[in-house]
């Protein structure tokens, strides 16, 4: 203990000694560790926000799409949307046997000219039976959404996302009760605008954007009955599972395996998370040159300590100490030097993360600290055990002789 | 003259004495500039790898697609939004300068089977006009014609990966039946390999041709997800573009369908690249700013190990400014090793890859590279020198 | 009285550009417990050297040394390391204090390198002996702001705090003054005769030899009387 504490103290005293090239030192190292903590905080951070675009979205979701999605290598196969079949009533009603779901809803969309007044917009008509806004978490912030009733009578009405209503009407609880033209042909009636739902983007869609239509009102533009997606809604994640079971036994009496995918939410996140994970590692990766970088300025800076310090070695060495002794002193010096270089960059991670907090979800979690604390020792002694080295195997002779 | 060149003398005398320190110091330097050097190279390779994608298809295209244009390069507007007709068709092909106008149908994710093998592919399907504007060369047996179209004929030309991955073969491929969702269609020939894929493109080698008769089968609507068609020459590229569009204008809203060329399809591509790449680049660079700060800690070492050796230069007759521009020279001399050996490593290292990747290494990034090195070189110089400079000469010729 | 040190045909050659240089040439020196001797002979004729081998600083050529019977050459660096810190106590001319550590702290670094537990307080021991060398008041000050003449009985100190068997002196009074040098001579005396401490001197100065009981003459590398 007695050893240690002094390796210790006399290793601190000499850092503090030379303040400006233990900050200089340090500082090489202390960037290297803040790039790369901020790029894990910054990759952490938007797959945190990924998640909970999702999950606002409604959990423990079940989709089932025309196709094959998920290619080989885990990655879309967005081609596999295009081709395919489309599923009918039958299978809706097919699928609404399913007990554990407590939503099941087809979904038919397309992109539409949406009039009114003299301001026209493209968007996507969204026709889906009422179960759409439970399903999904949906909910008005103006008038109402449609019902069941408004679904089998084929009610001409339309649900607004708050971002359409505000583009066509200006501002968006202006849309209600207003009447809205589609494709030039049809005219509907706003009963209701949503919630937003903020967003959009990374794989998401954006239910802000959308225009919702009871799904047998919307037959006209559909004239095959088709959905193009189903989703069913389990009440709680153990359902999942096996919704995903009953869908496939029931779709296989009437297609082929390959002519559908049933996904969760989860795969769609691993996916979408995957290919940002393999962005954020090459990002990482160049990052880290700097720590290298840093590193070599640890054993560059160790080789001067130990050249200015030879007669001080053989010194050491002449009352006693052995090479441990003289390798331990300089390696517990470096080391000390990257990691306060690496607690000081951990340091600054986290003010900038604090910072642009309100900005972007940023997040520095256990294993980043690891990882900034792990490498940081690590290159302290990759790149000191050299110079340590070095001075632990002078001669004492000479090392005491040495002007 | 004398004067600067007993400078840089003075400066490679120091240098040789601490080789490791100068090696040490360069190393970091180096490291930096071969990073940002490499990634450069690397953006300038993707972005030439596809320019020749995209040359490989025929110059002078035009694409008439769905969609606006926003939407068209984010890939949205391929999902719903209108079709095309063979009334659009005639009016493109009306068009002066229009001089091949194919029609296309695209069937993506389709299961081909023979000889009880499968693999999955894209299903194009045009007229014989889809050999020139996708540049199709022929490899064997025939390419589409005009007869297998007008006679229905149910042909295909596939690629020679499809033809290896079905048949075994290229040669067993010819006059053998394909099947594609319960239609049969016969091998009339295999397309030279595009190569490629992946980067923006689809992997030109998963294509198969039909004719546009052939796939009505596929395509019940009988209507076109995209008219490509080709200026007579590059000046043309314009006015074609221009008068597609007022064409269809009279059919279509301008949101509902978007006419470009190659060039501004390669432009988003390349904008979206040259975003990442610069986001690289920026992150590399935070090794030069290191390497910057191991130059200004040994150049501050340097100062105050030869505290008495500037006395003695100052006692002789020195103005400040010469101990200024002696230990400058010598932290830019630092910098510009590193810069050099730096390129040097990138071109060998670009040197190796080529076989694999066409990376580059363009003038700009040479310049770049030895214009950020002596920046750093003085940035991080100056401090140190101007600590050497500043010392009083009678202090600094009695230190110990 | 047994021996304690056993230098056996050692000799030390070193190469001096292209030329051959023989420091040391066949010596024996036998030295027996308690023995106050000196090591005498003019600059370059080996006498460093001698002292650096029996010192475990260097090693010979050729040829043994032998330290309370046991043959040295035969040990590893650690072994020989841990004799130099209990074994031996080492005073140079040049004193060689670390600049940057206080008085008590020069005075307790063997100790630190301690590889059995000490039965006595290192601490303690030090501030006795700081009592013992009139350097009291001066724990917490860094060599340099000290005289001479204390800075060398401050190694002296520090080559006591082990306990060594023996003391070797490189040219003690080499660099102080005539007085400071008398009472350090008296003071390596004093070890001599009242704690039965080995004590050779290495010094060019025949009055200082004179000092001692035996004197081992050096010249050219040879052992001339």
């Amino acid at each position: 203990m007695n050893y240690i504490s002094f390796v210790l103290a006399s290793a601190l005293s000499d850092l503090f000694r030379n303040k400006l090239r233990t900050f200089l030192t340090s500082l090489g190292i202390l960037i290297g560790v803040a790039s790369v903590v901020l790029l894990l905080a910054f990759g952490l951070g938007l797959k945190e926000f990924i998640r909970q675009q999702f999950d606002s979205l409604g959990t423990n979701l079940v989709f089932v799409l025309p196709g094959r999605i998920f290619g080989q290598g885990g990655g879309f196969q967005a081609t596999g949307a295009l081709g395919g079949i489309k599923f009918d009533e039958k299978d809706l009603f097919n699928l609404k046997r399913i007990d554990e779901a407590r939503y099941t809803v087809g979904v038919f969309s397309k992109t539409m000219k949406f009039q009114s007044g003299g301001k026209s917009e493209y968007g996507s008509l969204y026709a889906a039976s009422e179960e759409i806004f439970p399903a999904r978490n949906l909910e008005v912030e103006f008038g109402r959404t449609f019902d069941k009733t408004d679904v089998d009578k084929r009610s001409k009405v339309v649900v607004m996302g708050p971002k359409i209503a505000e583009k066509i009407f200006g501002k968006a609880p202006l849309a209600l009760g207003k009447n809205i033209r589609v494709e030039s042909t049809q005219t509907y009636k706003v009963i209701g605008i949503l919630k937003s739902k903020g967003g959009g983007g990374f794989g998401g869609p954006d239910f802000d954007r959308f225009v919702y239509i009871p799904y047998k009102t919307a037959y006209v533009y559909n004239p095959t009955k088709s959905f193009v997606s189903l989703f069913l809604r389990g009440s709680s994640e153990e359902d999942v599972p096996i919704i995903k079971q009953k869908i496939n036994e029931i779709l296989l009496k009437r297609y082929k395996e390959d002519d559908f995918t049933i996904a969760d939410s989860k795969e769609f996140i691993s996916t979408i998370s995957s290919i940002f994970t393999i962005l954020n590692s090459v990002l990482v990766a160049i990052g880290a040159v700097s720590l290298i970088v840093g590193g070599i300025g640890i054993m560059n800076i160790m080789y001067v300590s130990v050249t200015e310090r030879i007669r001080e070695i053989g010194i050491r060495r002449a009352l006693g100490a052995t090479e441990q002794d003289i390798l331990y002193q300089f390696l517990v010096e470096s080391v000390l030097l990257s990691l306060i270089g690496g607690f000081a960059g951990l340091g600054l991670a986290f003010g900038v993360v604090i910072l642009i907090q309100p900005l972007f979800p940023a997040i520095i979690d256990l294993v980043s600290i690891l990882i900034a604390v792990g490498t940081s020792s690590f290159i302290g002694i990759f790149f000191g055990v050299f110079p340590a080295k070095k001075a632990a195997t002078l001669s004492p002779i000479d090392a005491i002789r040495y002007e | 003259m004398r004067y600067l060149s007993f400078i840089f003398k003075s400066a490679f005398l120091d240098f040789s004495r601490n080789k490791g320190r100068t090696i040490l110091t360069s190393l970091g330097i180096l490291i930096g500039v071969l990073s940002v050097v490499l990634l450069m190279a690397l953006g300038l390779g993707l972005k030439k790898y596809i320019s020749n994608q995209f040359d490989s298809l025929g110059a002078n295209l035009i694409y008439v697609m769905p969609g606006n244009e926003k939407a068209m390069t984010s890939g949205a507007g391929m999902m719903g939004g209108i079709k095309f007709d063979d009334k659009d068709v005639l009016r493109v092909k009306r068009i002066e300068g229009c001089e091949v106008v194919a029609p296309v149908f695209a069937k993506p994710g389709i299961e081909m089977e023979a000889n009880g093998n499968s693999e999955t592919g894209e299903l194009i399907a045009s007229t014989d006009e889809i050999n020139i504007v996708m540049n199709l060369q022929l490899e064997e047996g025939r390419l589409l014609e005009h007869r297998d179209n007008d006679k229905r004929a149910k042909t295909i030309v596939i690629s020679p990966k499809i033809a290896e991955k079905l048949f075994d073969n290229q040669r067993n491929a010819l006059g053998k039946t394909i099947t594609i969702e319960g239609q049969n269609f016969k091998v009339i020939g295999i397309y030279k390999s595009k190569g490629g894929g992946g980067l923006g493109g689809s992997d030109m080698d998963s294509h198969v041709f039909v004719s546009n008769a052939a796939a009505y089968v596929f395509n019940t609507e009988k209507k076109y997800f995209a008219i490509y068609a080709k200026a007579e020459s590059k000046d043309l590229i314009d006015r074609v573009k221009k008068d597609i569009k007022t064409s269809l204008l009279k059919r279509y809203d301008e949101k509902q369908f978007s006419v470009v060329d190659q060039a501004e399809i390669m432009g988003t591509i390349n904008q979206i690249f040259n975003v990442l790449n610069t986001v690289l680049v920026a992150i590399a660079a935070i090794s030069l700013v290191v390497g910057g700060i191991g130059i200004m800690n040994i150049m501050y070492v340097t100062v105050s190990e030869r505290i008495r050796e500037i006395g003695i230069r100052r006692a002789l007759g020195a103005q400040s400014k010469d101990i200024l521009y002696q230990f400058l020279i010598e932290s830019v001399l630092l910098s510009i090793f590193g810069g050099i050996f730096g390129l040097g490593l990138a071109y060998g290292i670009v040197y190796l890859l080529q076989s694999l990747f066409p990376a580059y290494i363009d003038l700009i990034s040479i310049i770049l590279s030895l214009g950020v090195s002596s920046v750093i070189g003085i940035v991080f110089g100056v401090f140190p020198a101007k600590k050497a400079a500043d010392l009083s000469p009678i202090d600094a010729i009695r230190y110990e | 009285m047994s021996d304690i040190i056993k230098v056996d045909k050692v000799w030390k050659e070193y190469m001096m550009g292209d030329v051959l240089f023989q420091a040391l040439k066949d010596i024996n020196i036998l030295v027996k417990e308690g023995e106050l001797s000196a090591i005498v002979g003019p600059s370059g004729s080996g006498k460093s050297t001698l002292m650096h081998i029996i010192g475990l600083l260097d090693k010979p050529t050729r040829g043994k040394v032998f330290i309370q019977g046991k043959d040295i050459s035969t040990f590893t660096d650690n072994k020989i390391s841990t004799l130099r810190n209990e074994f031996v106590g080492f005073v140079f001319q040049q004193f060689n204090l670390i600049n940057k550590l206080t008085i008590l702290e020069n005075i307790m670094l063997p100790s630190i390198y301690a590889r059995r537990k000490l039965n006595y307080d290192p601490k303690e021991k030090a501030l006795y002996l700081i009592k013992r060398f009139g350097l009291v008041g001066k724990e917490n000050s860094y060599p340099n702001k000290i005289s001479g003449g204390q800075q060398q009985r401050v190694a002296i100190a520090r080559a006591l705090i082990m306990n060594p068997k023996l003391i070797l002196a490189d040219e003690p009074t080499g660099n102080l003054d005539s007085k400071s040098g008398n009472e350090i001579l008296k003071l390596l005396k004093e070890l001599n005769h009242k704690e039965k401490m080995t004590v050779i001197i290495v010094t060019h100065d025949q009055l200082v030899a004179k000092e001692t009981k035996r004197i081992i003459q050096i010249r050219d590398g040879e052992v001339v009387a």
